[in-house]
Formats: C-alpha cells, structure tokens, sequence
C-alpha cells in the first residue's frame, strides 16, 4: 500500500456533504499504511502531496444520482481555464497541477456518494449513510 | 447615456461590478465600484453570548478568518478588561503575521501575477493562473510554496488552515510546543528565498507598467493605519493614526474608545459596501487607505533587517507619501519578508514555549474593541454586551470599506485613462479590474457573496439600450 494519498473534502455541517470526511475517519483504523487527508475543499497546495503518491483516492460527495449510489472513475489531468485557483479546484485540474508543477500525477481515482440531502445539518440521511457503507467497503479493495 | 457595466469584477475574493458612465461624446465621465450581494453579520450576532465572537465572526470568510479571530478575541479581551499573557500575545503574533504572508501570497501570485507575467492586454482565457502555471512554472511554485508556509503556520498554531481555533478570549487556548516551532523555523529560509526572488523580479518590471503607475489610483489621500512611539510597522499593538499624502500626522493616538470621532460609515444606495471616511473632513474630502501601502507610508522603519534595506528602496519611488495603488503590490511582498522576518525573530524568543497562555475573567466592561491590521488593512471589531453578557450590537469596520472611496475613485482615474468610446476592449477592462484587484479587496468579509465569478461587462446607450455585451 506505498504511496496511497486518500483525500476525503466535504461539508460536515451540510448534511451528506460530509461523506468523504466522514468515510476517512472509519477508513483510517483499517488502512493504516495510507496517508489520510480530510480538507472543505481541493486547494492548489495539495498538488505537491499528490505528485508524491502513487495511488490517490478523491473521496466526495454528489448531489445528481441515485442517493445511495457509489461510483467510481478513474481520472486522468486536465487542464483548466479557470481564472482563479483561490477557493477550489477539481481532482482532475488538481492532477494536471501536480504533473506540470511537480513532474508527475499519481494513478487517481474518484469516488462520489450520492447524497440525499445537503442542507446545513450535521449527520447523513439513510441514503448518505448507505452510500457511506459502499465507499468504506469499496476504497480497501482500490488501495 | 452609454454605460459600461463589468459584472462581476473577477479574480479578487467575493463579488462585485463595476459601472463606467460615458457622455454623449464616449468620454468616461463617472465610474462606481459596487458590491453587490449582503453578509450581515453584524446582525446574526445579536444575542448571542460574547464568547462566540470570535469562532462565529471568523465564519465571515475563507480567506481572512484568523484575522477576524484575532481582532474579535481583542474586542473580547477589552470585554473582560484583561493583559493578556505576553507569551500568548507573542504567540497571535506569530499567527497574525501568517495570515499576513499567505493571504498576501495569495493576491500577488495567485490573482494578479497573471496581469503582470502575461500582460494587461493578454487573452483573458490565458491571463489566469493556470496561464502562469503552464508559461512560468517555477513562479507557480513559488507562490504556492509561500501560501503554502503561512498556511502551515496557521495550521500548526491554530489546528486548521481555514477557520482555526486556539485563539480565545485572553489570549490563546494553549502553548506552541519545541517541535511546533522548530518545524516553522526549519521553513523559513526558503521562504524569504522565494519572497526576496519575487521582489527582485518585480522591480524590474516596473518600468514595463509605468502607464499603470500613473493611473492606477494614482493620487493623493490620507492614509490610515496602526501606529506606535517607535514609528515600526506595527500590525498588532498600537493605536491608530491618520497622515496625509507629504507625511504629516492628521490625527493620532485614536484608540478603541474613540476611533468612531475619527471614523465616519456611510451608506451607498448602489452598494451593500459601506464608505468609510474621516469624520473631521467629512464624507466628501475624507477619502482615506488603507493596507500595505498605508502600512508602509506611515512607519519609519520596519523593524527586521532586510525588510528594513527594501523599506528604504521603495521609499525612493516618491519624496513624501508612495501614492500609486500600483505599488499596493510591491509594498505585499515587502510585508511578506517582514512578515517572515519578524516570524523568526518571535520563534526565537525564550518565552515562547511559555505556558501560561490564558488570562481568564467574566466581563468587566459592557463595551469592547479590537484593533488590527489584517493584511488588507485595519480591522476593527467593536461589541456591546448587556449584564447577560449577550451581543446587543456589533460593529465590524473592514479594510475594504476603508478603502471603498478610493477604489471608487480609482477605477474613476483607470476608466479615464483607458476607456476609450464605446468599443469593450478586454485589455482595457481588465485595467479597470486591475485597479481594484491592486486593492485586494476582499467582499466576503465586508458583505458576502456566493458562486462562480465571471465576468459581464455591459455597454449601455443613454436611454438604456445595451449596445455591446462582453460576458466571460
């Protein structure tokens, strides 16, 4: 498991937005070896950390699909024309960053619950809990 | 009569537009800088218990929370009527002057570095900082290495890099430990590296903006910024003291109990952004600035050695005050190796590891104020409090009202400099953005908004009529 960065971002006070926050802290018992980082949203410093891994796992949550469901991508650089780097940016600009600034991109996936509800709560629906269950189950087999 | 509206102003924190107002012959005869979406703050205080402050105040935004913490704990303290203890003043210190470097990091590399490094007249869809990124990679790292540093610093002290703990009412929640601060220290001398190498290339394009010199917010004003016997750059601990644009004391020794004699807030009915002016002038002469520019024009000396050798080149660029808001970004980066300077010069002192960190009291005052300047400019948070100890009403005067008329008049000067007809050229929008953006104002604190900026620039007839559009 060397070089395994799992990056979970969310809102844990806006309900479902919590998932990836939520899943790392269930996670980090299990897969001791990886590097765990919890943040509100992606930001540019996180570029370096990234072209220092070999697998990264972008943990979040989603508001489009079917609550409760897991998906998977795999994710590749991309460039962006956003103007501005200052509050968020995407996994796969976040990648690009890591390769034009730091030489190289780790394999990286993304994983997105859907979530049911979003509104400024702490805890998850039934339907954000379940998608929370699929990730944990999913991100041990990924690593 | 036509009018040219950029709508929202992009690449600084929160939203606004701006309207250029052109006669009948398409020359620029007014221009307004408007913010326009409401935070209120102020008012989702009231009732609660004083000692929230500081962790609800900080949620006023992203980007300037450990500012707003530390200017609310002071307002906290005054509450109190407690000395904080000095290693815990020592230590907000340290936490201040990290906010100073990363949000100062954040305006020059991240949201202007593109105008300078691809040029004003650049194809927007480049002038950005993925544009940087790609043509001048090291200078992208660098930026974000130093914002890097003031956040880890942030992070180590405080727990988080965004909306931290640890500084409380009477100082902060608990001591910097041995291997905390060797940690930071161990950084920085890459960081006055990359600042010093950010300085030597900025002066040398100078010369290639002087049109931007001249006419970016080019004029004279009072300034206002935190001041102290010694005449150092002071960020922390001082009073107030206003000095015109050749340097002489206005008015001075203004403290929390009086800086409302000094400083008047005006309403706007086009803006949710308040004015604010000096209140012996009134509102119309009374235009004043803050921030870097202000910081740097009142004190003597900065107080660290190298700052001090740059302190002494800018103050060349002009016999009395520096007046160009241009050089709102040059004044940045000397802050930034101030900033990390004096960092280590803290880092060093023997009571810094001290414990007793805490000053703990129930409120000895119904009123309290705290003064700070936060790196766009003087913060000041003022509280009352009833015998419950509950917010009755809160007062925050933000450094972007502060400079509220100047930007206005600013983007006046730019817009008559560059506004040419009724053509929208990119290039000439984006100077009149520029101008604003030489401010670093920050909206999120001064009202608020949400979502993804663009740009919408509107040219409309005298009767209203749109006559061109340009939106990106």
């Amino acid at each position: 498991m060397a070089g395994v960065l799992i990056i979970g971002y969310g809102n844990t006070l806006r309900g479902d937005d919590a998932l990836g926050p939520l899943a790392l802290e269930r996670l980090r018992t299990q897969l001791g070896d990886a590097e765990f980082l919890s943040c509100h949203q992606l930001t540019p410093e996180l570029a370096e950390r990234l072209a220092a891994c070999d697998l990264a796992l972008f943990v979040d949550a989603t508001s489009s699909g079917e609550p409760g469901t897991v998906e998977v991508q795999l994710l590749s650089p991309e460039t962006s024309e956003a103007d501005s780097l200052t509050h968020h940016v995407g996994p796969a600009v976040l990648l690009d960053l890591a390769r034009t600034l730091y030489g190289r991109a780790p394999l990286a996936m993304l994983i997105t619950g859907a979530g049911a509800r979003f509104e400024s709560t702490e805890g998850l629906s039934q339907e954000g809990q379940q998608a929370l269950d699929e990730i944990c189950r999913l991100i041990p087999m990924l690593v | 009569m036509p009018t040219i509206t950029i709508d929202p102003v992009t690449r600084i924190e929160g939203h606004a537009k701006i309207t250029v107002q052109l006669d009948e012959r398409g020359e620029v005869q007014d221009a307004r800088f408007h913010v326009t979406q409401v935070r209120g703050f102020e008012k989702l205080c009231e009732g609660r218990p004083f000692t929230e402050m500081p962790a609800l105040m900080a949620r006023i935004c992203g980007i300037c929370p450990t500012s707003h913490l530390l200017a609310s704990s002071k307002a906290c303290d005054d509450i109190m009527a407690v000395r904080i203890p000095e290693t815990a003043e020592k230590l907000r210190r340290i936490m201040n002057l990290a906010q100073i470097i990363q949000s100062h990091a954040l305006s020059f590399f991240y949201l202007s570095s593109p105008d300078f490094l691809l040029g004003m007249d650049a194809d927007p869809e480049e002038r950005n900082i993925m544009g940087v990124v790609r043509k001048y990679p090291a200078m992208a790292r660098d930026g974000i290495k130093l914002r890097q540093f003031g956040q880890r610093v942030i992070e180590t002290l405080g727990g988080k890099r965004v909306h931290p703990g640890w500084i409380v009412p009477g100082g902060v929640s608990h001591p910097l430990q041995a291997d905390q601060r060797d940690q930071i220290l161990g950084e920085i001398h890459e960081a006055i590296r990359i600042t010093r190498s950010a300085l030597h290339w900025f002066k040398g394009q100078i010369e290639f903006f002087r049109a931007e010199v001249r006419s970016f917010a080019n004029f004279p004003s009072l300034f206002l910024a935190m001041a102290n016997d010694a005449h150092e750059f002071s960020a922390y601990k001082g009073w107030l003291r206003f000095i015109d644009a050749n340097l002489n004391v206005v008015a001075d020794h203004i403290t929390g109990t009086d800086y409302q004699n000094y400083i008047g807030e005006s309403c706007n009915d086009d803006s949710y952004l308040k004015s604010t002016y000096f209140k012996p002038l009134g509102l119309a002469n009374g235009m004043y600035r803050v921030g870097p520019l202000a910081r740097l024009n009142m004190c003597q000396s900065a107080g660290t050695v190298q700052a001090d050798e740059e302190l002494a080149e800018f103050r060349e660029l002009e016999r009395h005050s520096v007046l160009s808001s241009f050089y709102y970004h040059y004044a940045r980066l000397i802050e930034i190796l101030f900033s990390i300077e004096r960092m280590e010069t803290l880092l060093h002192d023997p009571e810094i590891l001290g414990k007793n960190v805490r000053a703990h009291a129930a409120p000895n005052n119904f009123e309290g104020v705290g003064i700070l300047e936060a790196p766009r400019g003087t913060l000041i948070h003022h509280y009352r409090i009833d015998q419950n100890g509950l917010i009755e009403s809160a007062n925050m005067v933000i450094a972007t009202g502060h400079n509220n008329l100047a930007i206005n008049h600013g983007v006046l000067q730019v817009a008559r400099q560059f506004v040419k007809g009724n053509a929208l050229e990119q290039g000439m929008l984006n100077r009149v953005e520029a101008v604003v953006r030489a401010f670093d104002p920050c909206l999120s604190c001064s009202t608020h908004a949400v979502g993804a900026m663009a740009l919408d620039i509107q040219l409309l007839a005298a009767d209203g009529e749109m006559l061109d559009r340009l939106r990106r």
